[in-house]
Order: structure tokens, then C-alpha cells, then sequence
């Protein structure tokens, strides 16, 4: 005898099974690239992911203030963890920086999640999730460092190398377009920038030998309109600085794996680029290597490199420049600040690269050195096989990914410093795609290690040092309250004086910072947000403190 | 130390309720391959079978990327469930002792995904098994340079 199943149905979405409305007001429907131009003007929102274009993480908000900080208190908290077995279980972290536009947050997380909430209440409104392959190639961690607004939609690439538009209102996804190639070990973990009706994005992978690029695609329907590789192919210009022989430029790195700034009368994206691949072991690549490690200014119209600046030439450290590139105005020039992995702070004239100075930001280097004028001078690096090489900065440099912020009424950039050192000792292997290609053994120093939030004017003066004894690993938010908000790797949300470097305010947020807060106001109320969780490439940036417990929320606060 | 010659035994120990362990170790149970439609669409059926607290096939395969139409039953006399992955959000079914329904996901490809009963621990006792995408990426996501070597 037959005995007929039970009808179990079919499947549904997980979140039916919540109390999530699916539904959020329709904000983003009018942002558009003029009111991206004038973001700051709007600091009541945050739209992009730097704030604004210019990459200065500085609000005009000023409700909250050195005055009355002290009395900030949580207004609300997000929390979400893992469900299921997920790509890299051990190093999911938010590194996201919170949009907000007229009182809905995006933020993103990790393992391809994005959340649209009250920025008043915290409710969650709606979310996406992405299926991100259990063995997806991450170097280093399944993270996210933020979306993009527009149109109605929302923006937001995958661990997966895939770019995705996503219903404003519903969460549901409107196209997706692969970017990159996951077999190749690429993925993606950028915010993508709005830039008039089109998206910019990049590629990660640098440590698995891809050839990185920049994509440009169409706004409303995810067609690319350009790629800009960042390593030349032979007979290309720039071509001359990879052997002539062989396909080192083929696995060359250079990805571009951090959100560019934009200036739109020079009609020039900036972006930083990766390491060299294989990392350490540079004799198998003779050369400076471009466009690794520099920064190269793109024509947002045809993707075409119009100048660059290598920071690091022939890179045998793993000092990435892919940090933001900051727009400011002195003397009436037009300049770009950029604090370094190598420990260096660099100002350019930003319509045609040209160096002004070269300062070092850090304590501790040793690697080499750097002239104010720029002159580049290495002397230990990991040359002969199997000999162990101690530098400072490690790889993950005097400054990570995390951000700077700068406020111009006191021409002071506010620094989150690394200061830790590592061993690398050669050793070679042959290149296999998909495979990590370092060229080294790496260890990162887990004691004798220090940090700082640091102020400098633009000339590369110090004005303050915030101390810590240990690095610092989140990126920092300036405001006209004449404030700075950082967090610390042992979970302490500061608030310091942006002129003294006074610490005025913190809150214990139960696990370490690496992510970039932002501040908004919805009806009159400045609050300020922060994405908390412990996580990341741990190993590389703060190995010390890789066992200090992980952590997912998102705290915000108010008056 | 064991040599290879004996995979297959130490597989059959490892692979069930209350052997050498105590639930079934991920990753030892059967693998089959899904079949597909003219228009691309993929099919096929994954079953709990009684007292075995593991999903048939342990690896389901698919060519490549994109939507595949699931058959779900459970011939076990306890109630389970199924949470699986699909972009956009994860896909929840619960199953009922003897129960038989089904999900539609949609999955990139190449790369693999794990899914499970979220109930009790049925995830750890064995119920969580693989979805394996194969193929490459589309022609314009690939990298312009030579084909390079692969391991």
C-alpha cells in the first residue's frame, strides 16, 4: 500500500518568518548625481559613502558638540550574527559605513547581507541576502564596506564578484551583473560610487595574482560601459616597468578594492590601487610594477588613466594604496592627502599628480625611506630565500583600509595609526591560478605594537596624538560639533576634541571597531552610528588581539 | 594510520547515527547530479530517508549556475526542516514526518553551499549536506590575459 506525504508546500523566503514589513518609505527615489554633488550640503542624510565625493568623512552637524557629548547616550542597537555554515566562519566583520537618506539606513554586512532600517528606531525594514558560495577565494575576511543610493535603488557588490540592484522600497533585486572572476580568486568587497548615471566599482584578489581593473557600468540597467585595467599589457604604456618576457603583468595585483573620490570639474575619479602579486617576492618581477600601489586619476567618461603616482614603487612590503584619496583646496590649488600602508602621508596636486610633500605619519619605519621631495630609498626587504626579514610597518601597514577623516575649518586630518611590525621570509612558488601567491612566509608581530588616533594639518605638521597600545583598526568621523568619533579594538566608541584630541566621551560597545561610522539627523535629532564587530583580516592588522571574541551590532546613538 | 585502500569502510563508519560517532559526519554521504532542462532550468530531489538523520544525496551537482526546481521529502518518522540558500533571501520549507514538498533557488555559479534542518541539532547529527555549482563565470567577467595555469 502507497501512503500518499503530507504536503509540505513550497519553500518561502526565511523573513516571512519575522516581523519585518518588506517595505520601506521611497527616500532614494530622489538622489540623483546633483544631489550627490552637494552631499555635505545635506548632512542631515548621509548618501554616499564618504559623505560626500571629496572623501572628508566630515558632517556639518554640529547639535552634538564638545559641549554637551557627554551626555550621548544609545538611542538604539542592530544585531545580527551568523545563520548556517558561511565562507570564511572565522573572519565575518562589518566594515561598512551606514547611508542614510531622510530617516532609512542601508547598511551592509557580511556573507552578502544587506539591511534597510528606522534610522530613529532601529527596525528592520527589509533585507537582502545574497548566496555567497561556501568556497568563495576571500583575501582576507567576508566582509562589506557599504552600498550606494540612487533612483530608487540600492547598490551592492558581493563577496561572489557579483554587483547587484536592489529595490529601494522592497530589498528585492531589480539586475545583477558578474564583475569579476571568482575562479581566479577574484571578489569584491567595495561601496560602489554613484558618478552621474553610471556606477564605478573594483576587483580584490590581489594576493591570488589577478590583473586588477576599475568598472564603470549603467546606473539603471548594469550594462558596462568601461573596464581600466590597472596593470598594462604588453605594448600598453606603463607597460615598461613588468619584465618583457614572461606574464608577470598578467598576475600583476593592483586591485582596487577601496571606494575612489571624484572631482567632478576635473572629471577624474581617483583610485588607489593594490599590491603586487606575488607580494614579497619582487625578483620575479623587476620593475616598479604599475599601477600597483599608486594612485590613478580616471576619466569617469571613457575609464582612460589620465595621470597616476606610485606611492610604492616595486613593492616588496605589501602596502596596498587603495585608502581613500582626500580632496581638499589650499591656496587656492587643488590637492589630494593620502596617508599610506608604507607609513608615509603624501600630498599631490590632484589635476595633474605632481608631488607637493612627502611626511611620515608613524613611529616606526624601517623598511626604507622617503624624502619630503619624494625621493625612494628601500633598505630591508625579504630578497634571499628562507632568511627571515623584520619591518616595520607590517603589511598591513601604518594605516589599514579604515579612513581618515578631515575637518577644514582647522585643516586637520584625523588618523587612525597602526604601529606593528612583521617578518616575511621568501619563499617562492610557482603561480597557479585561484591559488594564494604571496611569495613569503608572514608573521605579524603579536607584542611591541602601539597605536594612536593622530591629527596632522595638511603641511604634515602633528598637532595632537590620541595614544593607544594598540593599533588602530577603524576608520574615524569628524564633525563641525568640533568632535571625533573613533572606536577602539577593545570596543571603547570614543569622542575627542577635534582641536586637543581630548578624549570628551566613550561607551564600551562590547567588541573591538573596524568599520566607519557615520551621523544624520531625522527630525531635528543628530544621531551618530556605528557598525561594531570584531573580525576581519585579524591575522594581518592586529594578530595580538585575534582572540578577543567577535561581535555584530550596530549601535546608535543620540542625545 | 590508515592507508587508502580503506576509504570506503572508514566512510560507511563515519556516514551514519551512532557508529563511530554520534550523528553522521558531513560530507560522507552519496553524491548525484541534477538533470536539466532545454531552457537551462535544473532539477532535482532531496530526500531524508528514515533513521538516517542525513540528506540523499550528501552532494547534489549542478552544471552551472541559475535556477533549480527542488524536490523535497522526507521519509523519516520525525518532523524536519529545510533551510536553503537562494539569492535574495534563504528558503525555508518544514517538513512533517512523511512529508513531500519543494523549492525554487537561485544560486551563482561556480561554487558550493552548504544548507541544513534548522532544528534541534540536526545540522550536527548529519542533516546538513552540499550544493555543488560547477561551470565558469560569463566571458565578459573573465580577465583579460592568457589562460593561466590551475592546480
Amino acid at each position: 500500500m502507497t501512503i500518499e506525504y503530507v504536503d509540505a508546500g513550497e519553500a518561502i523566503n526565511h523573513s516571512q518568518l519575522s516581523s519585518l514589513p518588506h517595505r520601506a518609505p521611497d527616500v532614494t527615489r530622489g538622489v540623483n548625481y546633483d544631489r550627490i554633488l552637494q552631499a555635505r550640503s545635506e548632512s542631515h542624510n548621509w548618501i554616499t559613502y564618504y559623505g560626500d565625493y571629496d572623501g572628508k568623512r566630515h558632517s556639518l552637524l554640529d547639535q552634538i558638540n564638545v559641549d554637551n557629548v557627554k551626555d550621548l547616550k544609545v538611542a538604539w542597537i542592530h544585531q545580527s550574527s551568523a545563520t548556517g555554515m558561511m565562507a570564511s566562519t572565522s573572519t565575518y566583520a562589518f566594515e561598512a559605513c551606514p547611508l542614510v537618506v531622510d530617516g532609512v539606513m542601508f547598511v551592509t554586512g557580511w556573507d552578502g547581507v544587506i539591511w534597510a532600517l528606522d534610522a530613529t528606531t532601529g527596525e528592520q525594514l527589509w533585507r537582502y541576502k545574497h548566496a555567497v558560495p561556501f568556497d568563495v577565494t576571500l583575501c582576507c575576511a567576508n566582509v562589506n564596506r557599504g552600498c550606494a543610493v540612487a533612483n530608487g535603488k540600492v547598490y551592492m557588490v558581493t563577496q561572489n564578484a557579483q554587483l547587484v540592484a536592489l529595490d529601494a522600497t522592497t530589498g528585492e533585486k531589480v539586475w545583477q551583473k558578474t564583475i569579476g572572476d571568482v575562479r581566479a580568486g577574484e571578489s569584491a568587497s567595495l561601496a560602489p560610487l554613484v558618478v552621474k548615471d553610471t556606477l564605478i566599482t573594483g576587483s580584490a584578489g590581489g594576493e591570488f595574482g589577478v590583473r586588477g581593473h576599475i568598472d564603470c557600468w549603467d546606473l539603471e540597467t548594469g550594462e558596462q560601459r568601461w573596464r581600466c585595467y590597472t596593470v598594462p599589457k604588453p605594448g600598453e604604456p606603463g607597460s615598461d616597468t613588468w619584465p618583457a618576457d614572461g606574464e608577470a603583468w598578467a598576475r600583476g595585483g593592483a586591485n582596487h578594492w577601496v571606494t575612489g573620490t571624484y572631482d567632478p570639474e576635473l572629471n577624474l575619479y581617483y583610485a588607489g590601487t593594490g599590491n603586487p602579486a606575488p607580494d614579497f617576492d619582487g625578483e620575479v618581477r623587476p620593475g616598479d610594477n604599475l599601477y600597483t600601489d599608486s594612485v590613478v586619476a580616471v576619466d569617469v567618461d571613457t575609464g582612460e588613466i589620465k595621470w597616476h603616482y606610485q606611492f610604492t614603487p616595486h613593492d616588496l612590503w605589501d602596502y596596498d594604496s587603495t585608502m581613500e584619496m582626500t580632496l581638499f583646496e589650499r591656496d587656492g590649488k587643488k590637492l589630494l592627502a593620502h596617508f599610506d600602508k608604507n607609513g608615509y602621508m603624501f600630498v599631490l596636486d590632484r589635476t595633474n599628480g605632481e608631488l607637493q610633500h612627502v611626511t611620515p605619519f608613524v613611529d616606526r619605519i624601517d623598511w626604507g625611506a622617503i624624502t619630503r621631495d619624494g625621493k625612494f630609498m628601500p633598505r630591508k626587504y625579504p630578497d634571499k630565500e628562507g632568511e627571515p626579514c623584520h619591518f616595520f610597518p607590517g603589511p598591513a601597514g601604518a594605516k589599514e583600509w579604515t579612513h581618515a577623516s578631515y575637518n577644514p575649518d582647522h585643516d586637520l586630518f584625523y588618523v587612525p595609526v597602526a604601529d606593528v611590525g612583521a617578518t616575511a621570509t621568501r619563499r617562492r612558488r610557482e603561480f597557479k591560478e585561484g591559488m594564494p601567491y604571496w611569495g613569503a612566509a608572514v608573521e605579524v608581530d603579536v607584542d611591541n605594537m602601539a597605536g594612536s588616533v593622530s591629527a596632522f594639518d595638511s603641511h604634515g605638521e602633528e598637532k595632537w596624538r590620541y595614544r593607544m597600545d594598540i593599533p588602530m583598526a577603524a576608520s574615524t568621523l569628524s564633525t563641525a560639533g568640533n568632535l571625533v568619533f573613533a572606536g577602539k579594538p577593545t570596543g571603547e566608541f570614543m569622542a575627542l576634541h577635534a582641536e586637543t584630541g581630548e578624549k570628551l566621551w566613550e561607551f564600551q560597545c562590547g567588541s573591538g571597531h573596524h568599520s566607519s561610522p557615520s551621523t544624520y539627523t531625522v527630525d531635528g535629532k543628530q544621531y551618530i552610528t556605528v557598525p561594531v564587530g570584531w573580525g576581519g583580516w585579524l591575522e594581518g592588522i592586529v594578530p595580538g588581539m585575534s582572540g578577543q571574541g567577535k561581535g555584530a551590532s550596530l549601535i546608535t546613538f543620540s542625545l | 594510520m590508515t592507508i587508502a585502500e580503506d576509504r570506503e569502510a572508514l566512510l560507511a563508519e563515519i556516514g551514519g547515527q551512532n557508529k563511530a560517532t554520534i550523528g553522521a559526519v558531513l560530507g560522507s554521504g552519496s553524491i548525484e547530479k541534477a538533470t536539466e532542462r532545454a531552457d537551462g532550468t535544473m532539477e532535482a530531489t532531496i530526500r531524508i530517508p528514515e533513521d538516517a538523520l542525513a540528506w540523499e544525496p550528501g552532494v547534489l551537482l549542478l552544471p552551472h549556475g541559475g535556477i533549480l526546481e527542488l524536490t523535497i521529502i522526507n521519509d523519516d518518522k520525525n518532523t524536519h526542516a529545510c533551510l536553503l540558500p537562494s539569492n535574495g533571501d534563504r528558503k525555508f520549507i518544514g517538513l512533517l514526518n512523511h512529508s513531500k514538498g519543494s523549492a525554487t533557488l537561485e544560486l551563482d555559479g561556480p561554487g558550493y553551499y552548504w544548507y541544513g534542518s534548522p532544528a534541534g541539532n540536526d545540522e550536527g547529527r548529519g542533516l546538513t549536506a552540499a550544493i555543488v555549482v560547477g561551470g565558469e563565470v560569463p566571458p565578459e567577467a573573465k580577465l583579460d590575459r592568457p589562460a593561466q595555469p590551475r592546480p
